[in-house]
């Protein structure tokens, strides 16, 4: 039982973790219809920044934050006026294909500044370990999951309420429509893959003040493609209820099939995980389903 | 199909043949003559690298069926080649099988797993189709890993050279004519496949699914033919591979493998004939001759950052090449290649 529990508590503070690099995802995909596979990519070369920052440069930690998000910032425009803007309107397959060529550049770029292919942030939050009834848990999960969470709440208002969210939100359903309101769609596409990046930014610097940096981050990207998935593209609260549910089968999955298949079994389970909700219900829990029509 | 001025067909016969005219047959003798006389002038060196590359144009001719033909992405395609490098590993080496039994096995092997995760395509396609692929590596690869009673896990599994009767096929020159032989048939088989009923089905499913279901074609049943023929022709190129390499791992099938794969397909073309052989010469000749022998040396020697960043110099160039070719052409070097017949053909007047 106290296992249970200590799965449990672990479980749900990382999945709120991929959950925020989620989020990411559906962001672009809501406001463009594009997906974006280079998730993980984004995660980890973020997070290399902020290493050059506070580790290299060894500037203090909120300077190193600013400058990360700055460079998320630079880091989106960039990508989506050099790769996704001339691609307006074509095929998904292109698209798709775009998204992957900047996963394989941005992977070979990591490595060509960073060829050190490990490195340490320094503690960003207080280390003590926190108990939870009888589960011990590290104050950075807890952090990660207050931080997802109250980016989560922060997203959902802005696409609800703002102006910018709500023609983000008309652009995927109809691009024609929403330039014909005088919305220039270009921007929004700009400004989507901004916020992206910067989310992306954040759940990377979160993920690797708790694992470290190594490759391992890409493979971290992948697992949010099934909370994705599960949750359904387009939606926030799907991203964020499918997170812990991820992470919760990913731990109680580990802990408890590790002694009957092997070690290794936590890293399979968010694919089988895509597999199953493909067959069952692909579009996920809260997923918009389109019907299509000739 | 534009021909050449003065040439006319008068049969049904020579309106669907693939080469028409004297020239087309005298050039075809010349190019295959020249692609069997390799051997004759270069080193051992550079036929592993041809061997190499005829390799992955089977295996890309496989994915130019999936997604060229039929669009269904498949970003898992390395992973169906691991399943045909392991099935010919463990047939021939543990089970003693010959190596031509095994071949085939493999291909339907891999076929068969393709088959199984190309089930989601009933009811899914696009991006979520590209998501099971993704997961259909990743299981692969983990099952290749952790059930090491049959595949010996990260310790990898030898393999024996092919061999013809008596004939051992173990010097890079045998293995050569090996490979670029089933590599001809390959590319004749897919050539003639895009041409028939099946190809054509593939592109109407590609272009509209739900046109193509109106008009009477089956779309999930040939669907899943695409990712059968598709990942047979994976598996058979992984087998050449594994009797080729000698010693097989997981770490020979990894993810950016599938990438590159797909990249490759998408630099040559995308749903023509010649777009893996244009994009599979090209980039490989790049990456595997290129940039590890001349470029990265002499970069590397130049000191400007931390050693050892040269190692991603392939990928970053790879990556940039896929998304410009994706920017300015996404029809490949085959569009280019069709361009420059087309004005050869009217040379020297401009129209």
């Amino acid at each position: 039982m106290t296992q249970l529990l200590q799965y449990t508590v672990t479980g749900l503070s990382v999945g709120m973790v991929y959950a925020l690099i989620a989020l990411g995802f559906t962001l672009i995909w809501k406001s463009s219809r594009v997906a974006n596979l280079a998730l993980g990519q984004l995660v980890l070369i973020s997070s290399w920044f902020t290493y050059s920052m506070l580790v290299q440069l060894k500037f203090p930690v909120w300077l190193g934050m600013i400058c990360t998000i700055l460079f998320a910032i630079v880091l989106g425009w960039i990508i989506e006026r050099l790769t996704l803007r001339p691609l307006i309107g074509q095929p998904i397959l292109s698209l798709i294909a775009v998204t992957l060529g900047l996963a394989y550049f941005l992977e070979g770029l990591v490595t060509v500044i960073w060829p050190v292919s490990i490195a340490k942030l320094p503690p960003l939050f207080p280390q003590e370990p926190v108990s939870i009834g009888t589960a011990v848990i590290s104050q950075e999960y807890l952090w990660a999951a207050g931080i997802s969470l109250f980016l989560f709440i922060l997203l959902s208002l802005f696409f609800q309420f703002h102006k910018l969210g709500i023609a983000m939100r008309a652009t995927a359903d109809d691009q024609l429509a929403v330039q014909a309101c005088a919305v220039p769609i270009t921007r929004i596409f700009s400004m989507s893959w901004i916020f992206a990046c910067i989310v992306a930014a954040i759940g990377g610097v979160l993920v690797s003040s708790i694992g470290g940096i190594t490759n391992a981050l890409v493979e971290t990207g992948f697992k949010s493609f099934s909370v994705v998935i599960l949750g359904g593209m387009d939606s926030f609260l799907g991203a964020m209820l499918a997170g812990p549910i991820i992470g919760l089968c990913e731990n109680i999955g580990a802990g408890y099939l590790t002694g009957l298949i092997g070690p290794g079994i936590k890293d399979l389970i968010p694919f089988i995980i895509i597999i199953i909700v493909m067959l069952i219900k692909p579009y996920g829990l809260f997923g918009e389903e389109r019907i299509e029509r000739i | 199909m534009s021909l050449p001025c003065g040439i006319r067909n008068y049969s049904y016969n020579t309106d669907t043949a693939i080469i028409r005219t004297k020239t087309q047959w005298v050039l075809l003798a010349l190019f295959l003559v020249l692609i069997f006389t390799i051997p004759a002038y270069s080193s051992g060196f550079q036929l592993g690298i041809f061997n190499l590359i005829g390799i992955t144009i089977i295996a890309i001719i496989g994915l130019n069926i999936l997604m060229g033909y039929c669009g269904q992405l498949s970003i898992g395609h390395a992973g169906f080649m691991a399943v045909g490098a392991y099935t010919t590993a463990i047939l021939t080496t543990t089970f003693g099988w010959p190596f031509f039994a095994a071949f085939i096995c493999s291909g339907i092997s891999a076929g068969l797993i393709g088959l199984l995760f190309g089930m989601p395509s009933m009811r899914v396609k696009g991006f979520y189709l590209a998501i099971t692929t993704i997961a259909a590596q990743f299981i692969i690869i983990w099952i290749i890993n952790h059930w090491s009673d049959v595949t010996r896990g990260s310790m990898g599994m030898g393999v024996d050279a092919a061999s013809i009767g008596p004939l051992k096929l173990n010097s890079e020159i045998s293995q050569f004519y090996l490979i670029i032989g089933v590599t001809v048939l390959c590319v004749l088989f897919a050539a003639n496949l895009a041409r028939s009923r099946v190809g054509r089905a593939f592109i109407a499913v590609r272009d509209n699914d739900l046109a193509a279901e109106v008009m009477g074609i089956n779309v999930f049943s040939y669907k899943l033919l695409a990712f059968f023929l598709g990942c047979f022709f994976a598996g058979i190129a992984g087998s050449l591979f594994a009797q080729w390499r000698g010693n097989i791992t997981a770490e020979d099938f990894t993810f950016s493998q599938s990438i590159l794969y797909v990249g490759i397909l998408i630099i040559g073309g995308l749903g023509t004939s010649v777009g893996p052989i244009l994009g599979v010469s090209t980039m490989g000749l790049l990456l595997y001759w290129l940039l590890p022998t001349v470029v990265m040396p002499s970069v590397e020697s130049m000191n400007i950052l931390p050693t050892g960043f040269s190692s991603g110099l392939a990928p970053m160039i790879f990556g940039a090449i896929m998304i410009l070719s994706l920017v300015l052409e996404p029809r490949g070097l085959a569009h280019l290649w069709s361009l420059f017949k087309v004005s050869y053909r009217l040379w020297p007047f401009s129209y």
